[in-house]
């Protein structure tokens, strides 16, 4: 099935199941499918713009009430959309980093956090990782204490990702945001892998900042995400331009600076918005969500040699495991290589993994009913049983 | 003169196949339905082939 002569229509979702660790949580619902339909064309949600002439403040959508929504969501006191979690870092980035500045991130942080930091100069200082792979709040307390000897001032951010996108593991973010508090150090919270698939409180986990992302856990078109601020640094994230043009004398309204003025003008914005209520609710299942990654990783553990290398018992979705003691063994001699488990898994209507990936690899189970959790956990058994893995 | 009810016609088909898609995702790989999926099924063909119905009397009279 074609788009266009030249474009493929994505059918992925339609006929498979989808295990790929980073699209699952972005897909979208039945409602924003449709707005997407009705609202796809360029400058759709300006229609109603009236001034001053400001994106969060459109009342017809009802952007401004979504605006709301969205902080209130998130226990934050204000919200902007923006183009991807990766540009609520920046927006924060170029608020508080000055060239030199010493930035506190951790061994397993998205790479966008550094380049957000490397953008304005800051030096990107990791807190270490323990054994397990875990950011705990001693290892943060420890690299504070390390900067601020080294450097003679505190890191001006520090950035802590919930659930990391390597493992999928909770890391120590109270007390982690604790240390960084007791040093007047800002804390971006990282909900690229939380915000919109389960529960966040921003103000219960002392975060300055909470950012989310669109199209990674909130059924929204990329890229999207918000950026949620407390009372005291929205003033300084979300502060207006004062700039008058030497030669025009044009002024610029109240258009903010780090958002460059409006952000999802389209339908990003209105995906995000269509899918909300959906979204609202279904972060109060994630015990749901849990039990069905249980499934899979259950079978996963009963193939001999496979290991889980994320924490254990599971506390997201996203997993990964490590495969070369089992399918990486019949890789070795089978025709296809590495390519045979793609390709048995595909025979299976199971796509997401990585061609040719028989060792290390992520899957990500959000999103799938019971039913489907079931098949493909048998899927995988029945894979190796043919291989010859099963005892 | 625009055809208010083709236009509405045209979106609310658009949607109901839009919960069929939806349907194919919940099922897949296999879109074995179950009874209370195929009978939302049946309700939206029946609601589409009403939508195609207003669509031919306005666009193609």
């Amino acid at each position: 099935m074609k788009c266009t002569p030249s474009l493929e229509a994505r059918d992925v979702d339609e006929n498979l199941i989808n295990i790929d660790p980073i699209q699952v949580g972005g897909r979208l619902t039945a409602d924003a499918m449709k707005a997407v339909i009705a609202w796809g064309d360029g400058y759709s949600v300006c229609d109603n713009c009236r001034k001053p002439n400001r994106l969060d403040m459109i009342k017809n959508p009802p952007i401004d009430q979504f605006h709301r929504d969205l902080a209130r969501f998130l226990n934050m006191d204000e919200a902007r959309v923006v183009p991807g979690a990766r540009r609520g870092f920046q927006a924060v980035s170029g608020t508080y980093i000055r060239k030199g500045d010493p930035v506190l991130l951790t061994a397993l942080s998205h790479y966008t956090e550094f380049l957000a930091i490397e953008a304005y100069g800051g030096i990107p200082l990791e807190i270490p990782k323990t054994a397990g792979n875990i950011i705990t709040a001693d290892a943060a307390a420890e690299k504070i204490d390390f900067i601020m000897r080294e450097y003679r001032k505190p890191p001006s951010l520090l950035f802590i990702d919930h659930f990391d996108y390597q493992f999928g593991n909770e890391h120590e973010v109270r007390g982690i945001v604790k240390a960084a508090c007791q040093n007047d150090i800002p804390v971006v919270y990282n909900g690229a892998y939380t915000v919109g698939i389960m529960e966040v409180d921003g103000k219960q986990l002392g975060a300055d900042f909470v950012i989310g992302s669109g199209h990674k856990s909130m059924a929204a078109p990329a890229p999207s995400g918000v950026l949620a601020a407390t009372k005291e640094r929205s003033a300084e994230v979300f502060r207006t331009t004062g700039t008058k043009a030497d030669v025009t004398g044009r002024t610029f309204g109240i258009k903010e600076i780090e958002m460059l003025g409006c952000t999802l003008m389209g339908v990003t914005l209105i995906g995000m918005m269509a899918s909300f209520p959906h979204v609202r609710s279904r972060v109060k299942h994630w015990d749901r969500e849990l039990a069905n990654a249980k499934i899979v990783t259950d079978a996963l553990l009963s193939i001999d040699g496979t290991k889980i290398l994320s924490e254990m018992p599971r506390k997201h979705t996203l997993t990964r495991v490590d495969t070369t003691g089992s399918f990486d063994k019949v890789a070795g001699t089978h025709r296809k290589r590495g390519f045979y488990l793609t390709s048995a898994l595909r025979e299976r209507g199971i796509g997401g993994t990585i061609p040719g990936a028989t060792r290390v690899w992520k899957y990500n189970s959000y999103g799938m009913t019971e039913k489907q959790a079931r098949y493909t956990a048998d899927a995988f058994v029945e894979i190796a049983r043919e291989n010859g893995l099963m005892g | 003169m625009m055809s208010k009810i083709a236009v509405d016609s045209v979106f609310h088909a658009m949607f109901l196949l839009t919960d069929l898609r939806v349907i194919l995702r919940e099922t897949a790989p296999l879109h074995e339905l179950d009874d209370q999926q195929r009978e939302t099924a049946e309700r939206i063909l029946n609601s589409l082939m009403a939508q195609v119905q207003i669509l031919e009397k306005e666009l193609l009279r």
